[in-house]
């Protein structure tokens, strides 16, 4: 509260006040009063004057600056009336009460709408859960029946299955609540996992998945770390070139403070101006343009859980030529002591 | 033939389900008395049991626990939930393995075939050798005799010949093959696979067991 703003906006009782004064003059000028009556009677007013302005600027002072300074201290600005004393003042009061009743009105709405969200996401999971079955069903009918399901319906319901996860996995990735059980993993079960799964679509693009020496423990969740590479590797199939010896490689590197995993492929390669954004949600850039089979939604899902499990996830490539999907795994000094 | 028990609610599942393991040499028994799975398990003893997680009238960890505390036969979770708190119990109430739905058929013969061979090797300890005919197979250091002629097999190879073995006068196919490679963590591509064939079907001409490994076009191969 600025008290230039302050006697501002209180003018009028100064007009009031000298207004009064001068009639009050007059008065006393028109009876011939004693003058040491006027003037002490002056000096009366002028103090009058000076209490009824700055009394109820140092009762509010305080109030307002709390106020004021709290809700630009808090990130949660919102949260501003737990941390003020309720004023003694009126005016203080009823500002106190409408904050009051606006927050616990906007309360509600927010309850109301992550209510929403939670059933939402429950129904998602759940639907997630019973399309499997009938996906399940399918799988198993193509795999008994090959007379009837050639490899191109295999591969349309890998595309589905593939679909279905990326639902799951951004539905938990999103949830506050954890999914997750970090602990030490073996890389070379994930990348054959990862390998197994995607198997059918390597052999039938010609590809050749290329697995250096991986026989490296890190500290994640592996059922996140083969859904993230999974859509790495799957981005390499989407957009591999027309060449003869394409190929996906995967090698570790493994340093004193970490350990990264790297995956390679010789594929159209992603333009410098995209590669920037590759992380955005629904970006799909230039190459997405091309296949129109991009959500954009992959590498996002993957690096929203690659951040939640406090690994980081880098991108290089050359237009043509290669890219490299960098995921580093940090050592826990602690959990060394542990063991 | 081992039975295997398939727990599941869904028809349409187990019927496929039934199928695929009839296919592969096994006896597949329906559970259709969800009420009294226990009692009926206990009756039935079959080799493994696929059991689903999520089935009406039957609590899949609680059967599982109570199951432990009279038998040792091997069950295999399915699920079409993967949630990490889900395999951790399944584990901890003594599941041999954990798969999700929708899973790859060849995987889950993987799986089935690894914790049978696990479970049954307690009784069987000579697993590490194999016979075909008159040869002698010994995959632990990957070398194929008979009478006192000796040749040493590649891992692919051991692979392959391993599985052929084991399916023996059965169609293979390919894609089986494939799996169990990349399964081993051997990443090969057709044109290899392909080449791993030829070259073992050279060694066994050495041995003396000359077109024993049949091609079946479209189908996949055949050890007669």
């Amino acid at each position: 509260m600025k008290i230039g703003a302050y006697f501002k906006d209180n003018l009028y009782k100064l007009f009031v006040f000298v207004f009064c004064y001068i009639i009050n003059l007059l008065i006393f000028l028109a009876f011939k009063v004693n003058k040491a009556v006027i003037l002490s009677s002056s000096f009366l007013y002028l103090v009058c004057f000076l209490l009824v302005l700055l009394i109820p600027y140092f009762k509010k002072k305080n109030f307002y600056k709390d106020l004021l300074f709290n809700i630009e201290a808090l990130d949660r600005s919102y949260l501003v009336l737990e941390t003020l004393t309720k004023p003694e003042f009126y005016e203080g009061k009823l500002l106190y009460q409408a904050l009051y009743e606006i927050n616990k009105s906007m309360n509600e709405n927010v309850r109301k709408l992550e209510h929403h969200l939670q059933d939402f996401k429950e129904y998602i999971e759940m639907w997630i859960h019973e399309v499997k079955i009938p996906l399940s069903t399918l799988v198993l009918m193509s795999n008994n029946h090959k007379e009837q399901f050639d490899k191109k319906t295999k591969l349309q319901l890998k595309r589905l299955e593939d679909y279905v996860d990326q639902v799951l996995y951004y539905a938990r990735s999103e949830n506050a609540e954890k999914d997750y059980l970090i602990k030490e993993t073996n890389l070379s079960k994930v990348i054959k996992n990862v390998g197994l799964k995607n198997m059918d679509e390597i052999l039938e693009n010609k590809i050749d998945y290329i697995v250096g020496k991986v026989d490296y423990n890190v500290l994640t969740d592996s059922k996140w770390l083969e859904f993230i590479l999974g859509q790495i590797i799957n981005n390499s199939i989407k957009y591999k070139r027309d060449i003869k010896n394409s190929y996906i490689k995967i090698s570790v590197r493994e340093e004193q403070e970490m350990t990264t995993l790297i995956i390679e492929d010789n594929g159209i390669g992603i333009k410098e101006l995209d590669l920037l954004q590759v992380f955005d949600k629904s970006f799909t850039g230039e190459n997405g343009r091309h296949t129109n089979q991009s959500t954009g939604m992959g590498l996002f899902i993957a690096k929203n859980m690659c951040e939640k499990l406090g690994h980081k996830i880098d991108i290089e490539s050359k237009e043509n030529e290669y890219t490299r999907v960098f995921i580093t795994f940090a050592k826990n000094k602690y959990y060394d002591v542990l063991k | 033939m081992d039975k295997i028990m398939i727990i599941e609610d869904d028809e349409a599942i187990c019927t496929e389900l039934n199928k695929l393991l009839e296919n592969n040499n096994y006896e597949p028994i329906i559970l259709t008395d969800f009420k009294n799975a226990l009692e009926e398990i206990l009756q039935i003893v079959p080799d493994l049991i696929l059991l689903d997680i999520n089935i009406p009238f039957l609590n899949g960890e609680l059967l599982l626990q109570n199951l432990r505390k009279t038998s040792n036969i091997p069950v295999i979770m399915v699920t079409s939930n993967n949630s990490k708190t889900d395999e951790a119990l399944s584990i901890s109430y003594g599941a041999d393995d954990y798969i999700t739905k929708p899973y790859n058929p060849n995987i889950l013969l993987l799986r089935i075939g690894a914790v049978l061979k696990r479970t049954k090797s307690n009784y069987n300890t000579n697993l590490n050798d194999l016979t075909y005919k008159e040869l002698k197979f010994n995959i632990a250091r990957g070398t194929i005799k008979k009478d006192d002629f000796e040749i040493t097999l590649t891992k692919n190879e051991i692979i392959i010949f391993t599985y052929l073995l084991n399916h023996q006068n059965k169609i293979v196919t390919r894609d089986e093959l494939m799996t169990t490679l990349w399964d081993n963590a051997e990443y090969v591509n057709e044109n290899a696979l392909t080449v791993n064939i030829s070259r073992l079907r050279n060694k066994l001409k050495e041995v003396g067991y000359e077109d024993v490994i049949n091609t079946r076009k479209g189908l996949g191969y055949i050890l007669s």
